[in-house]
């Protein structure tokens, strides 16, 4: 007896796990990996040209059995109603099942982004299950197609280990913003900051600027030679209320990362002219190793905002040859002159925020929160039309780290001799 | 319908007449016979039993004792008793004893016993020892003297240690009792035996430390022992089956070991130890999960690298467990998990591969218990072939002929290497069969059927217990005890016996 109730049970267990199992089964072969998805307008009103960038996994695999000569990605473009609805009529031409399980980049062309309606075209991303949130957007200068077609790595032979990287290095050193899909949302919703896209293109535009230092620079303005891609990723686009209003250059997005607490970039190299001769510059690595203090007054109903940002740096060249780490004076007008001119130039970005955008780039909300007590005092506040007339003060705190590796440098003058 | 389709299965049962009634060509009624006063009548009953003269090695031997003016009868089985003392001590002093003095005086053999019945005779002669029987004495003498061959004493096989003591039971049972005695020199330490076997008589011997063993457990198996009702039982592998509460488990509820030290540890905890002869090891009873899981060296080993062994151990046995089922729910299922590169390694690995993953690991896994089954039974002038056979045809041909992707290898290799660190062969194997019934479950259900059959498992063990005791104890539920459970503690801090034993004296030391 005992044996047939055991015989039931394990016959109930496979009849169950046959009728309801495998439903969602799906082998990794049987999948085309989408790692980048494009956009662009289409002249039809309400449809959009999506670009798929597929990686191919076999590229580049050593295998025992034979490794194949198939090119590293495969790029279709095709028309349709969004990018949700698009994996479908794309499986025409793919012969896999297309996945979103690899996607990692949404590059969309400047053109879209500008457009009032793109909002309503990014929010199918929060719909859809595979789609994660840490999308990261790509603002192109040209057409997302164009981009995608242009885009050809040389030593990251599969895009998404091109795109996880460059995007991965340019966070660090605060050349470009952290710019996922998920903050996208929150500072749509949020209605005080504005967000921050990546700026990237292939479409290089040679511009002759002197005197203006490494990364004044926005995408498509690197003076670059070799055999290197075209991709350049350096600056940012930036948001307001779902829409793109306007770009900064790597610069100005370091500026922002430093007045930012929420994202940090950690290993900013950046030059200033030299104090002690002004035909050269100072090379300084910058890092922000404690958050910023914010402040805020109220004088004559004006809001009055004042930032304290710390800063550790570390002074890397001495172009003048002046041995300034020896000397204490000169170390201390070394520290003034830095903070003078940093502080002035982020003087300058928050007027530019005030004046050209009409709003923040650095989530200054989030820390001024808390001095409200409920939502709807914040609200009232109106963030959005308080903050261009409001008072923004910088105040920069700089701690010297060491200077170089070695500190000495010979006299010019002995060496000369 | 499934009820008409169970009663095709379903097979009458009858309940079996009790071996004792139906004992055929046993001679029963001889056996009962008590010993008459004639020897030659005693002779010819005793020829009957013993199958004289077809049987080659019981022998005979015809006397005169001169000091009593009687003729005598000596027998034995050569192969099983010691002729040398036979000759030297019993033979020699009856031939030549010329006084009247009692036959117990006369030998000078260590044991000598007066037997009534010919079954006692017969269960003597079986045991190795001597009868004399003597005429006009209605009883016979029942003289020690058994030599059964058998091997020495050797170092462990199956459970090796590096650190510890290095002697294992062997098949001679009081050998073994020896080697216990020898670690617990106390006299509360019983040593109890009980027939088991109709016809081949075969005596377990239960040992058990008197004033700290529950009695009611010590009944308890007792009991189980005496219900016993077959033919022979040959040694403890096979009572094991017999005496076990739960036939079907999984999960095995007696542990087995062969080394003396460790069942002496378990005694002087108020467990009980069977030993039975023929056989190389020991039962301990009741076992929890953690008897099987914990190996001596843990407690032979430093703290620090004990644990360490343990934590091993663990890690290992969740390897074997749940390696292979991984991987196919999540390349299967929840692709999303991996990284991506990873994935896209994976991807290509599989891109050429004929079958799904379950398919594959199934075939890997098996060709894995293939290759250590064969392993095992090969004859060892051939053994490197298994070596051969299993590596390169199994591993790389397999690859480059493009039926196994290379990561299954990995995978599967991984979790047959981790399953050899479970030491206790019962465990091991409940650990192997539960891998593939995680396997089945991941390529049904992906990680929601992994989890639910963890759940359920989990369950399970939780309500099963080994003679009363739950098989989580004394984790779950929590017993006073010195908790060696996942981890050991230091030996000073294990102050207490296992509470679930209900030992009479719970604490063993301050």
């Amino acid at each position: 007896m005992k044996q047939h109730r055991w015989l039931k049970i394990i016959l109930l267990c496979l009849l169950t796990m046959g009728l309801a199992g495998c439903w969602d089964k799906q082998e990794l072969n049987e999948k085309a990996f989408v790692i980048g998805i494009g956009l662009d307008k289409d002249e039809e009103e309400g449809k959009v040209k999506v670009t798929y960038l597929i990686t191919n996994p076999e590229a580049g695999a050593q295998q025992a059995g034979g490794t194949t000569k198939e090119p590293p990605q495969e790029i279709i473009s095709l028309v349709a109603d969004d990018f949700i609805s698009s994996r479908d009529t794309a499986n025409a031409i793919v012969a896999k099942s297309i996945s979103y399980n690899l996607l990692s980049v949404l590059i969309v062309s400047e053109d879209l982004a500008r457009d009032p309606n793109f909002i309503r075209l990014i929010y199918s991303a929060a719909k859809d299950r595979e789609i994660k949130r840490s999308l990261k957007i790509i603002v192109t200068k040209e057409k997302a197609e164009a981009f995608i077609n242009n885009n050809k790595p040389k030593l990251e032979t599969r895009p998404d280990n091109y795109f996880g990287l460059i995007i991965n290095r340019g966070q660090k050193i605060g050349m470009i913003p952290d710019a996922n899909l998920k903050s996208f949302f929150t500072d749509t919703e949020g209605d005080a900051d504005f967000f921050l896209a990546i700026y990237a293109t292939t479409d290089k535009e040679q511009r002759d600027k002197e005197n203006t230092s490494d990364d004044n620079l926005i995408a498509g303005e690197i003076k670059e030679e070799g055999t290197s891609n075209n991709t350049e990723m350096i600056g940012s686009a930036v948001f307001s209320q779902g829409q793109m209003i306007g770009k900064m250059t790597g610069e100005e997005t370091r500026i922002s990362s430093l007045l930012d607490d929420t994202w940090n970039a950690v290993d900013i190299l950046t030059a200033y002219p030299d104090p002690f001769d002004e035909r050269y510059r100072l090379t300084v690595r910058m890092s922000k190793q404690k958050n910023n203090t914010y402040k805020l007054t109220n004088d004559y109903g004006r809001p009055h905002f004042e930032i304290t940002v710390p800063l550790y740096i570390e002074v890397l060249s001495d172009p003048s040859m002046v041995n300034y780490a020896g000397n204490k004076q000169k170390v201390v007008k070394l520290k003034q002159y830095l903070t003078d001119n940093i502080e002035k130039k982020m003087q300058q970005f928050i007027e530019k925020t005030q004046k050209e955008f009409k709003g923040d780039t650095f989530h200054l909300s989030v820390p001024f929160r808390k001095h409200f007590a409920t939502l709807g005092e914040f609200r009232d506040f109106d963030w959005m039309k308080t903050y261009p007339d409001a008072e923004v003060n910088v105040k920069v705190e700089i701690h010297f780290g060491e200077f170089g590796r070695q500190t000495k440098l010979p006299k010019l003058k002995e060496v000369r001799d | 319908m499934l009820k008409e389709m169970f009663q095709v299965f379903k097979k009458r049962k009858q309940k079996p007449l009790s071996m004792q009634q139906q004992l055929v060509g046993e001679q029963t009624e001889l056996k009962e016979q008590s010993i008459s006063s004639d020897l030659e009548e005693n002779f010819q009953t005793l020829k009957k039993l013993f199958h004289i003269p077809k049987n080659n090695d019981v022998k005979v031997r015809e006397l005169y004792i001169e000091g009593l003016n009687k003729k005598a009868c000596l027998l034995f089985i050569s192969t099983i008793s010691d002729v040398k003392s036979i000759e030297e001590n019993i033979l020699k002093p009856l031939l030549t004893n010329k006084s009247g003095k009692e036959i117990k005086e006369i030998v000078s053999i260590q044991a000598v016993t007066e037997i009534h019945l010919f079954k006692d005779a017969v269960k003597n002669l079986n045991q190795g020892n001597t009868v004399l029987l003597i005429d006009g004495c209605s009883q016979g003498f029942a003289m020690d003297c058994p030599n059964f061959q058998g091997r020495t004493i050797e170092k462990p096989n199956t459970e090796i240690l590096i650190k510890g003591p290095k002697e294992a039971f062997i098949e001679k049972v009081d050998v073994n009792i020896s080697l216990v005695r020898k670690k617990i020199k106390d006299e509360n330490l019983v040593v109890e035996s009980i027939d088991v076997g109709a016809r081949s008589k075969s005596e377990v011997y239960i040992l058990y430390i008197d004033d700290l063993a529950n009695d009611k457990l010590v009944e308890n198996i007792k009991n189980r022992l005496n219900r016993l009702d077959v033919n022979s039982i040959q040694n403890l592998s096979l009572l094991e089956e017999y005496i076990e509460e739960r036939s079907y488990s999984l999960f095995p509820s007696i542990l087995s070991t062969e080394r003396p030290d460790r069942a002496a540890t378990f005694l002087e905890d108020g467990y009980i130890v069977l030993l039975m002869d023929n056989s190389p090891d020991c039962l301990v009873l009741p076992a929890t999960f953690w008897s099987f899981f914990h190996s001596p060296e843990d407690h032979y080993l430093r703290f620090l690298y004990g644990n360490f062994t343990r934590a091993l151990r663990m890690a290992a046995m969740f390897i074997t467990v749940f390696t292979s089922a991984i991987y196919i729910a999540i390349t299967a299922y929840h692709s999303e998990m991996i990284p991506s590169e990873l994935m896209l390694a994976i991807a290509a690995s599989r891109e050429k591969v004929p079958f799904p993953a379950v398919v594959e690991i199934l075939m890997m896994e098996f060709a894995f218990e293939l290759i250590r089954e064969a392993g095992l039974r090969v004859p060892s002038p051939i053994g490197p072939t298994i070596g051969i056979v299993g590596a390169l045809i199994l591993g790389q041909a397999a690859v480059q002929a493009n039926i196994i992707s290379p990561i299954v290898i990995i995978v599967s290799a991984l979790s047959g290497l981790s399953s050899f660190a479970v030491s206790d062969i019962s465990l091991n194997f409940a650990v192997r069969l539960i891998r593939f019934v995680f396997i089945i479950c991941a390529a049904f259900m992906g990680m929601y059927g992994m989890t639910a059959f963890f759940v359920a498992g989990v369950y399970y063990m939780v309500s099963i217990k080994s003679y009363g005791v739950p098989y989580l104890a004394p984790m779950s539920p929590s017993y006073k005890s010195s908790s060696d459970t996942m981890f050991r503690r230091l030996l000073r801090n294990e102050k207490f016996r296992p509470g679930f034993l209900k030992p009479s004296d719970l604490q063993k030391k301050q």
